[in-house]
């Protein structure tokens, strides 16, 4: 008899402390040796690799995108513009896309439009968040998350590690700071490989959905 | 070994740590700081290698890695630049080009050869007859190059890369560069400062004088004002130093490249850094420009910083009695500092008539330093090092002989502009100066400090403010900018700067002295490439005439030190010969070269400015491919990988290639394919039909709800693109797939053709979003029969929009079905029965992360009919004997629709302008000198014709696409394009293949498909 599961694009070589099964999913809420603390105690000297590819996403287009409100949120207006609320990030893409993220972890209650699509399976999607998240991404991308003419939280739209992807970056303050990117689910192996292996020298390690939830918290 | 001067303030090495590496076998004995080749010569070794064609003795001569003379062989990595890298604990260094040793090179005698070899002589000899060059050509080899690599070395240690972002990119942490770097950094700017030596300084940082007026003084000296600059640009907030960096890259859009070498705490050896900054600063100073004379490249001649840092930064003197030969007041402050330093002055030579800091000759005049004015000198003696020069006048009447172990050589300075030159600055000879110059700038970059001609400490360090704040104003004034208060106050500022600039000392007049009263047949232009000036006389007088090409054909300056010898003194003096040529004057003295009527023209500068490691380019070395979400499972299960596009796909399930057992079992039993790499789209919105009408050939209002329809796409030319499925998924909402090459062009190519229409229609790229389960053979049914007959009672809020299904037979899904169902509830399947591989297949389209559950549901249901996997190859095989083609394979950029017998596809009564290609369609329809495919197969039950040969009688007449042993069919078939005219079956062929020695193979023209040309099979 096979199990039923669902397998995540992204797999880390840590043992799971605790689990939790989700509509077929096994998310792991922490890793062994990840510490105990929530995100902002003792641990602000830490960097942490997160795998978040079973929250819901979702693709919305129309032409008239100011119309549309996902989970009731309105969609940011400018071009790379994001909006975080509720738990519930929302990206502007260009003028008629939008992509918008679940981040509680729950499955919602899906909108039944036509112009959203269910985007979970495209991309793998994980969270990098830490004091050193920068120095990390600077040896995958060109991107200046720096840019002091954005504003977080933002999108950005380009390739990292040489792989196109959806970065949004929620907080560069210190060791709250944090991104948020998707690429291609097939990518997700070598991805991994590439960040935690940029991220060695600042001591990145894997770490659960509890810590990014608590991460949310701060921002 | 000599001693060290150990006490100087000036020293960047520690004494106190000593570091012991290997040389030659032996134990040497350097200390913390110094580098491979001051350590080396601080043990007593002058010769440090031996030159590319000459094998003359070659030692240390710049301290910066401007030529190969220091090149060596570090822990088997040869051509590594001794002078740049640091000595290290247990390093294995090795001399390099030398048969016996540096000391004693057997080769040694070539350099007595040298009339052999005139300019270009490789050009000219040893080519007739022909057959002679491949013997010669080895001989060569043999006998020149540099260090050795072994074809299976493998690069130890760690490479990086990084791509910081900066607002203002600084070059250069000299005292202008530090200076640019503060004053735009104190403007809240992001600066990056690359240093190519292991400190901040530049050419402060070794020097006493004092840093106002040059001139010995209680006050504060040069090195002392570096150090008090680095430590301010060090600590600044906003300021990210990056040294022992070399930027080897300078592009538009202020893109700089570079690369920086570890430290021992250092996580990476090297790595390469890539920036995009909003403005560039250029300071990267001078270096000297060599002074020809004969054997002027003979160890124990040295440039001017070469000693003086030797001196000052190493503690190291390096000999006992020095002759001067010089042209800049540099020359003299050395002088008179290394004579403080005990160093025995015999004289100094100048080769300026004038212009010389009058402080400076009375400071050489109150030690007894013999100042000899309008004096050069004209050859060094001594076989491996100097132990005696000629000292000459400058129009040569009057010579004289010094014994000395030591010339210190240095004709002028020149600045280093390269980084100019690739942002595209157009460079001209300014005479005052007798520097290139950039005439004009690249946008948003400025130069700073000695570049400029600048000599004054002062000036340098204004210059190199006002450069700072002109890129701070660049970046204020971008897009996102500033107040207009904030800006007005900058350009304040700018203009308060450039005032204070005028009061000072502007550029100085540089000295034009190229080369010494003599013949120069040893007097060496290029160190790298043994270009003398004899060479460069040779290939003037033999009508080049222009220094970019002189360069190419001699050589010079296309060596390891990337024009740092020669870079200068080629162009002046090709413009001083030239000249002076056609107006019959010495080539020699000092005489104006513009007065000649010549006017000296650069040579162009490449990347990298400087060279280094291949394994530094190739960084982290990560390799980024695709993987299908049964990857994991396809490699338990003895999967052979391939990188197949940007996808690594099982291509294989055995050692066996050829895939017979796979392909058998598809033919007579069931197997199963990873197919998850096709192209998936949705595409939705009111105008959906009318893209996918504009986009496909066929008429696509003709989808039916719960059926697919294969049709194509073209391009403009009507030649094939694309080829896949479409089904109606509701309306104006369909899903469709394309090959797995096209996917990422195809939401692009979508848009592009539909550019003016307004369209209201969205596609979103499901490709990665799907897995695919590929299910054939004559019991694929019994198997997803069993799949869909367990547990399928619709629940949730998924199951509900769907249908479980619980009859797969024919009738209730035929060939070119399409169904939604749930499996065990849970998994949500898109189900097409298509036939690929001509055999009755269903392809599953699942959500990813369910893949492996499913692919396992589907291996359980097939167990008792023993399925298998089968991989790529097997399906290229199959499908090829049903005469199903793959674009790429069966066609290539040049095939169109009707080429490939695809014309059934194509609906005409569309109109012609609203499907893409169908015009060129039309006019090709009756074009008999188009390719056509056909099928063919062997003679004589020979074995298959290879992929891609050629289709041959006394021309080419088309090539051979794909063909396999066929072990359903028991011969060897294929599929070709060909001209029209042997498209006929029953046509013999012939195929010439690569290396086949002339001996072609043949083939007959067959009706297509080869395999169940009824389609029964898949239909039944």
């Amino acid at each position: 008899m096979v199990e039923i599961k669902r397998y995540s694009p992204v797999a880390f070589k840590a043992s799971p402390k605790r689990t939790e099964v989700r509509d077929n999913w096994t998310v792991v809420l922490e890793y062994d040796g990840e510490g105990q603390a929530a995100f902002g105690q003792s641990n602000v000297n830490e960097n942490y690799l997160v795998d978040l590819s079973h929250i819901t996403r979702l693709d919305v287009q129309s032409s008239n995108l100011d119309a549309i409100t996902p989970f009731g949120i309105t969609i940011p207006q400018g071009l790379c513009e994001s909006y975080l609320q509720d738990g519930v990030l929302i990206n502007r893409m260009n003028r008629i896309q939008a992509s918008v993220f679940c981040l509680s972890g729950k499955r919602p209650e899906m909108p039944t439009e036509s112009s959203y699509t269910e985007t979970t399976e495209v991309g793998m999607c994980m969270a990098i968040i830490g004091k050193d998240v920068f120095s990390i991404t600077e040896k995958l991308t060109s991107l200046d998350f720096m840019d002091y003419a954005k504003t977080t939280p933002f999108l950005y739209q380009a390739p990292m590690s040489h792989i196109p992807c959806q970065i949004i970056t929620l907080s560069r303050d210190g060791a709250k700071s944090g991104i948020i990117f998707t690429a291609s689910r097939g990518y997700g192996k070598d991805m991994v490989h590439a960040i935690m292996d940029a991220g060695a020298e600042f001591g990145l390690k894997p770490a659960g959905e509890d810590k990014v939830k608590s991460w949310l918290n701060t921002l | 070994m000599i001693n060290r001067i150990n006490q100087l303030p000036t020293l960047r090495v520690d004494p106190a740590n000593k570091v012991i590496f290997d040389y030659k076998g032996k134990d040497y004995v350097g200390v913390e700081g110094d580098t491979v080749a001051t350590a080396l010569y601080h043990n007593g070794v002058r010769i440090f290698g031996r030159s590319l064609k000459y094998h003359r003795p070659r030692g240390l001569y710049s301290l910066d890695g401007e030529c190969s003379n220091t090149c060596m062989e570090i822990d088997g990595i040869p051509n590594v630049r001794t002078e740049n890298t640091l000595v290290k604990q247990g390093m294995r260094v090795k001399e390099q080009n030398v048969k016996g040793s540096a000391e004693n090179d057997m080769m040694g005698f070539i350099d007595k050869l040298d009339w052999m070899m005139p300019a270009g002589f490789y050009y000219k000899t040893m080519h007739k007859p022909a057959s002679i060059w491949p013997i010669a050509m080895k001989q060569i080899r043999k006998a020149a190059g540099l260090g050795v690599l072994s074809p299976d070395f493998e690069m130890p240690g760690k490479f990086d890369q990084i791509f910081p972002s900066a607002d203002v990119v600084v070059i250069g942490g000299g005292p202008a560069g530090m200076n640019a770097a503060l004053a735009a950094a104190d403007k809240g700017l992001r600066v990056i400062i690359m240093e190519s030596r292991p400190w901040l300084g530049g050419f402060f940082d070794y020097r006493t004088f004092d840093y106002k007026d040059a001139q010995y003084k209680n006050s504060k000296p040069l090195y002392s004002r570096a150090r008090e600059l680095a430590s301010k640009v060090e600590s600044h907030a906003n300021i990210r130093v990056f040294k022992h960096t070399s930027v080897v890259g300078t592009y538009t859009n202020n893109l700089v490249t570079g690369f920086q070498i570890g430290t021992e705490n250092d996580k990476f050896n090297e790595r390469y850094i890539e920036i995009r900054a909003k403005s560039v600063v250029v300071a990267a100073g001078c270096i000297e420009r060599p002074l020809l004379f004969e054997n002027n490249e003979r160890p124990g001649v040295m440039q001017v910083a070469c000693v003086h840092r030797l001196a000052r930064t190493y503690g190291l003197l390096a000999g006992e009695k020095a002759i001067f030969s010089v042209g800049h007041d540099l020359g003299l402050e050395a002088a008179v500092d290394l004579f403080d330093l005990g160093m025995k002055i015999l004289c100094v030579a100048d080769v300026r008539e004038d212009g010389q800091n009058p402080y400076l000759m009375i400071e050489l005049a109150k030690r007894n330093i013999p100042y000899l004015k309008g004096w050069v000198a004209s050859k060094a003696h001594g076989s491996k090092r100097v132990n005696k020069v000629t000292m000459t006048t400058l129009d040569g009447t009057i010579s004289r002989d010094f014994e000395c172990d030591l010339v210190i050589a240095s004709a002028g300075l020149t600045p280093i502009n390269g980084h100019l030159t690739l942002a595209h600055a157009k460079l001209r000879y300014d005479s005052h100066t007798n520097f290139f110059v950039a005439d004009t700038m690249p946008e948003k970059t400025h130069a700073a400090g000695r570049m400029l001609g600048l000599e004054d400490s002062l000036s340098i360090e204004v210059s190199g403010k006002l450069a700072g704040l002109n890129a701070a104003l660049d970046c204020k004034l971008m897009p996102q900018s500033y107040g207009n208060t904030e800006i007005d106050a900058l350009k304040s500022e700018i203009d308060s700067f450039t005032a204070q600039s005028k009061e000072l000392p502007g550029p100085a007049r540089g000295s034009k002295f190229v080369t010494a009263p003599v013949k120069g047949r040893k007097s060496f232009i290029c160190f790298d490439e043994d270009t003398t000036i004899k060479n460069i006389k040779q290939a003037i007088d033999m009508g080049f005439d222009v220094p970019e090409l002189i360069k190419r054909f001699t050589s010079a300056g296309t060596g390891p030190g990337q024009g740092g010898i020669p870079g200068h003194n080629l162009p002046l003096y090709v413009a001083k010969y030239t000249a002076a040529s056609s107006k019959c004057f010495s080539s020699s003295g000092s005489s104006s070269i513009q007065s000649l009527g010549a006017t000296p023209k650069p040579t162009n500068v490449r990347p990298p400015l400087v060279p280094t490691l291949i394994a530094t380019y190739a960084g982290s070395k990560h390799i980024m491919m695709k993987r299908t979400p049964m990857d994991e499972m396809q490699r338990a299960d003895g999967g052979v990988f391939r990188k197949i596009g940007v996808w690594e796909r099982a291509r294989y399930f055995s050692d066996d290639f050829s895939c017979r057992k796979e392909i058998e079992n598809v033919r007579n039993n069931v197997g199963m394919l990873d197919g998850s790499t096709l192209g998936k789209f949705r595409i939705h919105g009111p105008d959906a039909l009318k893209v996918l009408q504009r986009v496909y050939v066929s008429d696509m209002s003709k989808v039916k709800t719960g059926r697919v329809k294969y049709s194509a796409m073209c391009n403009d030319d009507g030649c094939v693109i694309d080829d896949g499925v479409v089904v109606k998924l509701a309306e104006n909402d369909y899903y469709f797939t394309t090959s797995t090459a096209r996917a990422g062009a195809t939401i692009e190519w979508l848009r592009y053709h539909t550019r003016f229409d307004g369209w209201d229609f969205y596609v979103v790229n499901l490709t990665d979003s799907m897995g695919v389960i590929n299910l054939s053979g004559p019991n694929a049914r019994k198997v997803l029969q069993k799949v869909v007959s367990q547990d399928n009672g619709a629940s949730g809020e998924d199951a509900s929009n769907k249908a479980s299904i619980q009859d797969v037979s024919n009738e209730a899904f035929p060939f070119s079905g399409y169904k939604e169902f749930m499996i065990k509830n849970t998994i949500p399947v898109k189900a097409m029965r298509l036939g690929f591989v001509g055999e009755l297949s269903y392809e599953l389209h699942v959500p990813s992360s369910y893949m492996v559950s499913l692919w396992n549901i589907v291996k359980e249901a097939g167990k008792e009919f023993n399925i298998q996997n089968f991989g790529v190859e097997a399906q290229n095989v199959l499908r090829m004997e049903k005469c199903h083609i793959i674009l790429g394979q069966e066609s290539e950029q040049r095939t169109n629709l009707l080429d490939l017998g695809l014309g059934f596809l194509w609906d005409r009564s569309k109109k012609d302008a609203k499907t893409i290609g169908a015009v060129a369609l039309r006019q090709a329809e009756n074009d008999p000198t188009r390719f056509r495919l056909v099928g063919f197969e062997m003679e004589n039950n020979g074995r298959a014709a290879r992929d891609g040969a050629l289709i041959v009688d006394d021309k080419v007449r088309g090539y051979v696409c794909t063909a396999r042993d066929s072990f359903s069919l028991n011969k060897a078939v294929g599929m070709a394009l060909v001209e029209s005219h042997l498209a006929k079956v029953g046509t013999r062929i012939q195929i010439f293949e690569d290396e086949c020695g002339g001996e072609r193979i043949y083939g007959t023209v067959v009706p297509m498909p080869f395999y169940d040309p009824d389609g029964k099979r898949m239909k039944s």
